[in-house]
């Protein structure tokens, strides 16, 4: 497995009452595996995300990345496992203003201290995502769309072996849409790269044959399709 | 062939390059503010440390021992025949009788200041010949040595003859036989040096008068204690030693140096009150970029790393241009904002070029008061910051 996560419990105060964002989530996921979590909005999802990346901590229980509790490590080892396991897409823009495309992607590598063979894998990427043209643009250039397949490229820079996705295609066409999972799904196959997808597109998961869905209410996580 | 590491700062360097240039025109106007700040500090500063050098150089005119006769609180002529009544101290070597005043110069509406000695072999007139640009010191009757100021604004130029008024306004010729250095400017450039008769002359002052009595001792080591039976042989007189005109100097810069150092760092604090209240408010954007970048894997320590460089190139930056915008100021416009307030007022302004010794101390200090409070007002929000948990930038859901 190369992800567990045991009893997360992570609570918020929201005027004045104390909200369980998260409430007694376990599960666990093997490599290679396509996990879709569908819900409303405020359900936990993007916090679920936060858990297992190691961004936020649970106020209990435990989040095992091979095997490796996320909360027993220290800040620098966290943000190694950040670098070098997991990519991230946000559901809202998130590059650097300062940077071109280019270095955008190179970021998580740049800093990673891989260097070799970099630029090429970046410029790669980006002609998969269709934005080599644009690659020497700063992201005040592009579309909220465009900006999107950027994030989505760094995600995959250093060929991490998982993939924590919030809303991934949120406002991209359907014929985008379809690209980017195409893309996912070459990783996974090549890879075997796991993913974790938040999205409201109760279809996509059908797109992914042996996907898992779960949903989420009020931090209640439920699987309702297994493998 | 770059190393993992010296690639790793490069590209930190990089990043703190782009980002600086992303806000350039708000930094530029950060450094130009500081390095103005800088530029006043060092500036007085080094006019300060300048003056102190030249008063020091130019000291070696002033005598071991000054005696000054004192009458109802105010100086009066001293009888030159009071050197007679030394001459049972052990350790006096020679005590010469000295004039001096000053003369007002309707043409140029500027005061000289008149310095009336005869030449003694051996005494503090081989001090006098130290400073000396050209020629020699009044040997005769009727010669003169002139500081710069004096020289230029008389527009002599080629004329080495000229005429002085006496109080009866009947005129006084005198042959110019050597000038002043410039290094000396700060006291000899409205200086004229006669012999002791010719100054008498020129000031009406009757025969067997002085100004003063200038006394050279054997050992430097006993000014102290021959100043001491010098004033108990002549009561009545002041007796003023080197070392007390030298903490004079001292006090005096010293005083007004520090009075506009004052000013300036309320200057400087009223920079790094905006400057903080600036850094530790972190706009909404720059919380964002750190936590994406926590997210995409840097440590605390690269963001501190990345927003040290950028205080640093910024406050490094204002320091190297304040500084030399400072030497330059002091050395080739010669301190032309501050050197009224420190030189002190005169008819004739001290035309001084200073080369102030660069004392690594007081670089240090000004670096300690300028860049250190600059870097941990970028490098401490940037900390607080970069510790909180990232999650905050992940929104919705």
């Amino acid at each position: 497995m190369i992800i567990e996560c045991r009893d997360l419990i992570k609570t918020y105060q929201a005027d004045g009452r104390r909200m369980n964002a998260v409430d007694e989530a376990s599960f666990v996921v093997q490599q290679g595996e396509f996990i879709f979590i569908h819900g409303h909005s405020g359900s936990g999802k993007t916090t679920l995300l936060s858990l297992i990346g190691g961004l936020t901590s649970p106020d209990t229980g435990q989040v095992l990345i091979d095997g490796r509790d996320n909360w027993q490590q220290s800040d620098n080892a966290l943000s190694d496992l950040r670098n070098r396991t997991i990519g991230f897409i946000f559901q809202f823009a998130s590059l650097i203003p300062a940077l071109t495309v280019l270095e955008n992607v190179l970021l998580p590598m740049s800093f990673g201290g891989v260097a070799a063979g970099a630029r090429e894998r970046a410029t790669q990427l980006l002609v998969e995502v269709g934005l080599k043209e644009k690659m020497h643009s700063y992201p005040g250039q592009l579309s909220g769309g465009q900006q999107r397949r950027v994030a989505i490229a760094r995600a995959f820079i250093n060929k991490p072996a998982i993939i924590l996705a919030d809303e991934p295609t949120g406002d991209l066409d359907e014929e985008t849409e379809q690209e980017i999972f195409e893309l996912f799904k070459t990783f996974n196959r090549e890879q075997r790269t796991t993913f974790l997808i938040v999205t409201h597109n109760q279809h996509l998961a059908t797109t992914i044959p042996g996907s898992r869905v779960f949903t989420m209410r009020q931090g209640l996580l439920k699987e309702i399709q297994a493998g | 062939m770059t190393t993992p590491m010296l690639e790793r700062q490069i590209n930190f360097l990089d990043y703190t390059l782009s980002s600086l240039w992303r806000k350039r025109y708000k930094n530029i106007a950060v450094v130009l503010v500081f390095a103005a700040v800088i530029f006043l500090l060092a500036s007085f500063q080094l006019v300060s440390n300048g003056l102190l050098e030249r008063a020091q150089t130019a000291l070696v005119m002033a005598p071991e021992i000054l005696i000054q006769k004192m009458v109802a609180g105010r100086q009066e002529s001293i009888p030159v025949a009071y050197a007679e009544r030394l001459q049972g101290i052990f350790g006096i070597r020679q005590v010469t009788p000295r004039v001096w005043g000053y003369y007002f110069d309707e043409v140029t509406l500027a005061n000289y200041t008149v310095i009336g000695r005869d030449q003694v072999a051996g005494g503090s007139d081989d001090q006098l010949t130290q400073v000396l640009a050209d020629g020699r010191l009044p040997a005769a009757v009727g010669e003169t040595v002139l500081g710069q100021a004096v020289f230029r604004t008389k527009g002599l130029q080629d004329q080495r003859v000229f005429s002085l008024f006496r109080p009866d306004l009947s005129l006084k010729t005198l042959t110019i036989t050597g000038l002043f250095k410039k290094e000396s400017n700060l006291l000899t450039d409205d200086l004229i040096v006669l012999s002791l008769a010719d100054s008498r002359d020129l000031f009406g002052l009757p025969p067997g008068l002085a100004s003063d009595l200038m006394v050279s001792v054997a050992n430097p080591r006993e000014i102290g204690t021959v100043a001491k039976k010098i004033a108990a042989a002549l009561p009545g007189t002041r007796v003023l030693t080197r070392p007390q005109i030298e903490k004079t100097y001292h006090m005096i810069f010293g005083w007004r140096s520090g009075f506009a150092s004052v000013c300036l760092l309320a200057a400087l604090a009223a920079f790094f009150i905006l400057s903080w209240d600036k850094a530790s408010g972190l706009a909404p954007e720059e919380r964002r970029e750190i936590a994406i970048l926590k997210i995409l894997g840097w440590q605390t320590a690269d963001v501190l790393l990345v927003r040290f460089f950028e205080g640093a190139v910024v406050s490094g930056g204002a320091y190297l241009l304040g500084c030399t915008a400072a030497y330059i100021h002091v050395v080739f416009f010669g301190s032309s904002l501050f050197l009224p307030v420190l030189a002190g007022w005169s008819v004739i302004r001290p035309d001084l070029h200073l080369v102030p010794a660069i004392h690594l101390a007081d670089l240090l200090l000004l670096f300690c008061f300028t860049v250190m409070p600059y870097l941990a007002a970028t490098v401490v929000p940037a900390w607080r910051c970069a510790s909180l948990p990232s999650a905050t930038a992940l929104q919705g859901g």
